[in-house]
């Protein structure tokens, strides 16, 4: 499965907002997020997938070695699985969600929305 | 695991702000995991979340991880009770301590160490902790101390041993009677916290500075790209990414990436990172739109986090303002935020609906109607913006409406209304949050969409949308500019070029004087001096103000306005140094001062011109705000117009007038409108110096240019006399002459007597008041030359003859009857002359030539009496011939008669309704019931009867002078004059009063008929009447109307 999305296709594209890959919607919705599915649930699920996605996001990036990238690195992709990801994601995932990835998955959610990095500028 | 873990592990429990280096992590991974667990549940966290990796969910590690897990999991109890054990372990020691210094206790403590002994072998397989151990100890030790007894020593340990078992089995029966779950519960309470998020584990913890690029990471290069075009870019390369990937074709690039987008710098550049530089030809080429060919540029490794870096965008906050993109009808149009959904992506807004209420459902019905659900294409002209309307709404669909209308609110055709606003939720993305600049207008129109009408303007909100706007801020070459803002803080330069968001500047101070250094737009202020002449340009509502710097506070500037000399502050990128002095003034076609029509009625000065709306200045004082759209008119300034002042002098714009009463301002005229001027003074800044007031108000000043004015000498007395202007001119009477027709001297032939053509002939072609065109028959020449240098020749005797003497009339008659005649009678004042004059016309009258000659006087009389002052002062006067030719009568009882007569006229002669009004009043009654309307009716036709048409003009204008004596005589018979002017005294002992009675009557009639005598024979009727002629004799009311006098009679006594 590619990760490339037509120009046409593109207006439909949305980025998770835990790992900030970017997918069309009717990928999220059939596969979900390659990176987050086990905590995020997002197949099938169209409420989950609007409210852990966003449309809003800047900056692409290709990632093509993950491990290897600093890109990646920098971004905190490494581990992740190849493709395109975002470097900002506007929006805030909901605080439900939020808590139960912390405190369920014991994963700190960084918010991709630039708010973090301002911080230790 | 190792008491020295375990060690390590208190203390990092108990280190707040524990750092782990890169070292400790390697090497005691456990123990880090183990803290970083331990640190999930402690508040400061979050804080640290840079620290910590975002989950790094590979579901592989994770369900691989398990076992793991729960292995540690176990570990970490037993770790936990050993803990409490030493805890246990550590009292107990302080205990010692304590016995150690009472020395009686000894025994005791040697017991309390076998307690502990005790406790510690109890719990060996005690899953329990904490508390209940201590408390289990506790109890202990009390059993043992009560049996402290050495003998019972032995009994004491097997009863405790004894006991100690029974506690295990208890305990052991209370836990197996938990219920599973419970424990579960609670072991996760304990230690839930802990456990390991080893899935996201390894980089979880590392801060961003660890990962900042080193050598041995790959670099980044710059590729250029078309602009626009950088998603595609960096989607193709992942295509091929993909496409290639495990062949050996392999790309060898790490990663690509853009920060495209309109606003960026960093726009029309993709990014790829690779170890080698070639690697970018191989992926990149042959993609669309990217140009790897051209120049490569290398990113310094310093730089590479700035590539990435991302800022926050600002939230959105309820009461913001942004512009619409979506829906098209609206797009571009101003809306507020009411709320922002939680995650941010959406906002419900409020913004003034376009809506034509169905006026256009018939041109989309019909392209419905082909089965197409497309819009027409462009959806026309938007419809105004316009507040909701229920009303409109119900007139085309009325079951498309549905609401509440006490809240106001709606739902029309699947919109929502709140107030007349469109309330709507939109995507964020359609929403332009940055550089929205609300013009005051925009904003008004949601501040006044209050239900309750106050005003909701938020302008806290307002400030910070349009401070927001720092795209806004324009530095020119030129502007002096200060650095506030990182590393070159506090420089002072110059501007010398501006690029996109990097300002060249040439530092003018400091140490760096002198050198060149870029800045970025961001950190930068424009800097003014205290007395700086600046303009506003731009981010407030003071746009376009000028004036002076008089204070400056960080990058807040507060001028003092040159227009009202209002003190406003604004922030130092609004300002320019101005160049223009005062500026501003005119908005569109509208500058100050201008006039304006503002409604049919009202006129408006316009005192004040700010950005987007007028103060005007209205013909009755009152100021208030425009919009130019509201101004239908603006009135061309006319510089003819004239009015006259208090005191009849004509003011004229630009002269200086000041009031006569009130506050008694001195203006300059700046309008003239119907009786309104418009004045401008500097002695104020109220409305600019504009006031309003009546030009009947205002005494002249200085009238411009030096005017001829008679302000201070009070009215021309000389104008208005017509005695006096004619005296005036003496006999000459050339003006009279010249106001009527055609000037006769055109087409004579002249003489000229003095000057280069002195004894020329010629024939006046054209004539002004003073010179005249004359043809030359000498050579063929028409030159021109005062009239009063020619000689009028008749043209075919050659005579001198008198151009002014009435021309082809004075010859066909009355040549010596000129006003000349009369003018001395006139000026005289006696009416002795006119008495003569009267006689000679009395025959005239009297045998009623209707001629024109016989008129003519009357005419002349006119003439004079543009107003009949003299006429009414007749009346008076005209007793006197009476007396005159009357002296028979000279019966004591007429004469005061004939007075009260007088004096009736005599209010009469200040000629307004006063006059008349007596005469009506004193009437009262008698004259509504009967007398007056039968006067009135009989005495009009009588002079009709007497057959004299003319009678209604001649009494009129002769009453002013020969009244007296013809008006009767013409009223009532041929004879009567006959009668009256020699047997007056002798046959009318009697009937006198009754002729003298309707001589008024005469006037009377006459003077109705007349243009505006009447009043004065209307009062002098009554008086004769009210003279006491109740008495009157039979045929006199049989003669005239009888019953005027006869009713009018006794009622007159009465009054008198």
């Amino acid at each position: 499965m590619t990760s490339f999305v037509t120009p046409g296709q593109q207006r439909y594209m949305r980025a998770c907002m835990v790992c900030s890959i970017v997918m069309t919607y009717s990928r999220f919705r059939d596969e979900g997020c390659p990176n987050c599915e086990e905590f995020l649930h997002l197949i099938g699920s169209q409420d989950q997938i609007e409210s852990c996605t966003s449309q809003v996001f800047e900056g692409l990036i290709t990632l093509a070695n993950p491990a290897r990238s600093w890109v990646a690195k920098w971004q905190r992709l490494d581990g992740y699985v190849p493709g395109v990801y975002a470097i900002k994601v506007s929006g805030q995932l909901p605080d439900e969600i939020r808590s139960s990835l912390e405190d369920e998955y014991r994963i700190q959610y960084i918010p991709r929305d630039g708010t973090q990095t301002e911080a230790d500028a | 695991m190792a008491s020295n873990d375990r060690h390590r592990f208190d203390e990092s429990e108990d280190e707040e702000d524990f750092n782990p280096a890169p070292a400790d992590m390697s090497e005691d991974e456990d123990a880090h995991d183990g803290s970083s667990r331990a640190r999930d549940s402690s508040p400061n966290r979050r804080q640290d979340a840079d620290d910590d990796e975002e989950p790094t969910p590979a579901k592989s590690r994770r369900t691989h991880d398990e076992d793991e897990e729960e292995e540690e999991e176990e570990e970490e109890e037993e770790d936990t009770r050993r803990r409490h054990d030493d805890d246990d372990d550590e009292e107990e020691e302080e205990e010692d301590d304590d016995d150690d210094v009472q020395q009686g206790h000894r025994r005791k403590r040697q017991r309390d160490r076998r307690n502990a002994f005790i406790d510690i072998e109890a719990e060996v397989d005690d899953e329990d902790e904490g508390e209940d151990e201590e408390k289990d100890g506790e109890e202990i030790e009390d059993f043992i101390i009560d049996n402290a007894h050495p003998d019972d020593l032995v009994e004491s340990s097997r009863l405790d041993d004894d006991r100690r078992h029974r506690e295990l089995d208890r305990r052991r029966e209370m836990e197996s009677s938990l219920d599973a779950e419970k424990q579960a519960e609670i072991l996760r309470q304990r230690y839930g916290n802990r456990r390991p998020g080893k899935s996201f584990g390894d980089s979880a913890i590392v801060p961003k500075r660890l990962l900042l690029p080193s050598v041995d990471d790959p670099s980044i290069w710059a590729v250029r790209c078309k602009e626009g075009k950088e998603r595609e870019v960096v989607m193709s390369i992942m295509k091929r990414v993909e496409e290639r990937r495990g062949t050996k074709d392999e790309l060898a690039i790490t990663a690509a990436f853009e920060r495209g987008g309109p606003d960026s710098v960093m726009k029309s550049f993709v990014y790829v990172e690779t170890q080698r530089q070639t690697d970018i030809l191989v992926a990149l080429d042959g993609i669309l739109n990217v140009y790897p060919h051209s120049k490569l540029t290398l990113v310094d490794i310093k730089d590479m986090p700035e590539l990435l870096r991302v800022t926050k965008t600002p939230t959105l906050e309820p009461g913001a303002w942004v512009r619409l993109r979506r829906p098209q009808k609206h797009n571009g149009d101003l809306a507020q935020v009411i709320d922002v959904t939680e995650n941010g992506l959406e906002a419900r807004v409020r913004f003034i609906p376009r809506l034509d209420y169905g006026m256009r459902d018939e041109a989309l019905s019909a392209v419905s109607a082909d089965g197409k659900r497309k819009r027409p294409p462009g959806m026309g002209p938007k419809p105004p913006q316009r507040l909701f309307s229920e009303i409109e709404a119900r007139k085309r669909h009325p079951r498309n409406i549905q609401g509440n209308p006490t809240t106001n609110t709606w739902t029309y055709n699947g919109e929502e209304f709140e107030n007349g606003f469109q309330v709507k939720d939109v995507k964020i993305q359609q929403l332009v949050v940055t550089d929205v600049n609300p013009s005051l207008e925009e904003v008004t129109r949601f501040a006044s969409g209050a239900d309750d009408g106050t005003e909701n303007l938020d302008l806290k909100a307002l400030a910070a949308s349009l401070k927001d706007s720092n795209t806004l801020v324009t530095y020119l070459p030129g502007d002096i500019i200060e650095v506030y803002a990182g590393e070159q803080r506090g420089v002072v330069g110059r501007a010398t070029n501006v690029q996109g968001d990097i300002v060249t500047m040439f530092v003018t101070e400091g140490d760096l004087k002198g050198q060149s250094i870029e800045v970025p737009i961001k950190g930068l202020r424009k800097r003014f001096k205290i007395g700086d002449h600046v303009k506003v340009i731009g981010g407030s509502k003071f746009q376009d103000e000028v004036g002076t710097v008089v204070k400056i506070s960080e990058d807040r500037v507060t001028l003092l306005t040159d227009q009202t000399n209002n003190e406003v502050t604004v922030f130092s990128k609004d300002l320019r140094e101005a160049s223009d002095i005062g500026g501003q003034g005119s908005l569109g076609q509208y500058e100050l001062h201008d006039l304006v029509q503002l409604d049919p009625t009202t006129v408006g000065c316009i005192v004040k011109v700010d950005r987007e709306s007028l103060v005007v200045l209205d013909q009755f004082g009152d100021t208030r705000q425009v919009m130019p759209s509201q101004i239908p008119n603006k009135l061309p300034k006319r510089k003819q117009a004239v009015a006259a002042d208090r005191e009849g002098s004509e003011i004229r714009l630009d002269d200086v007038v000041k009031e006569f009463s009130g506050q008694q301002r001195q203006g300059k005229i700046i309008h003239i409108h119907r009786s309104y001027v418009f004045l401008h003074t500097h002695a104020t800044n109220e409305n600019a110096g504009v006031f309003v007031t009546k030009a009947s108000m205002v005494n002249t000043i200085a009238a411009k240019g030096g005017r001829v004015n008679a302000a201070a000498s009070g009215p021309d007395l000389t104008t208005m006399n017509p005695a006096l202007k004619i005296h005036k001119n003496g006999t000459e009477n050339k003006p009279i002459a010249k106001s009527f027709g055609r000037d006769r001297a055109i087409n004579q032939t002249v003489i000229i007597k003095k000057g280069a053509y002195k004894g020329l002939l010629g024939i006046v072609k054209d004539t002004t008041d003073s010179h005249a065109r004359v043809e030359l028959h000498t050579k063929n020449k028409t030159i021109t030359v005062p009239r009063d240098s020619l000689n009028f020749k008749d043209k075919n005797t050659g005579l001198n003859i008198d151009i002014n003497g009435r021309g082809g009339r004075s010859a066909s008659g009355g040549a010596g009857r000129g006003s000349g005649d009369r003018v001395p009678g006139w000026q005289g004042g006696s009416r002795t002359p006119m008495g003569s004059g009267g006689s000679d016309r009395v025959p005239a009258w009297g045998s009623r030539t209707p001629a024109a000659g016989g008129r003519t006087p009357a005419w002349k009389g006119q003439d004079y009496s543009g107003s009949r002052t003299p006429a009414w002062a007749d009346g008076s006067r005209t007793v006197n011939p009476y007396d005159g030719s009357r002296t028979a009568y000279g019966s004591g009882s007429r004469t005061p008669a004939w007075q009260a007569g007088a004096r009736t006229p005599a209010p009469g002669d200040a000629f307004g309704a006063g006059s008349r009004t007596p005469a009506y009043a004193g009437g009262g009654d008698s004259w509504n019931s009967g007398s007056k309307t039968p006067a009135w009716g009989a005495s009009a036709p009588t002079p009709g009867a007497s057959g004299n048409d003319s009678w209604g003009y001649t009494p009129a204008a002769t009453n002013s002078s020969a009244y007296d004596a013809p008006t009767p005589g013409g009223a009532m018979s041929a004879p009567t004059p006959g009668a009256l002017s020699a047997p007056t005294p002798g046959a009318y002992n009697a009937p006198t009063p009754g002729i003298s009675a309707p001589t008024p009557a005469g006037g009377w009639q006459g003077g109705w008929g007349g243009p505006d005598s009447a009043p004065t024979p209307a009062a002098g009727a009554p008086t004769p009447s009210a003279s006491g002629y109740a008495g009157f004799s039979a045929p006199t009311p049989s003669a005239y109307a009888p019953e005027t006098p006869a009713a009018s009679g006794p009622r007159y006594t009465d009054d008198d």
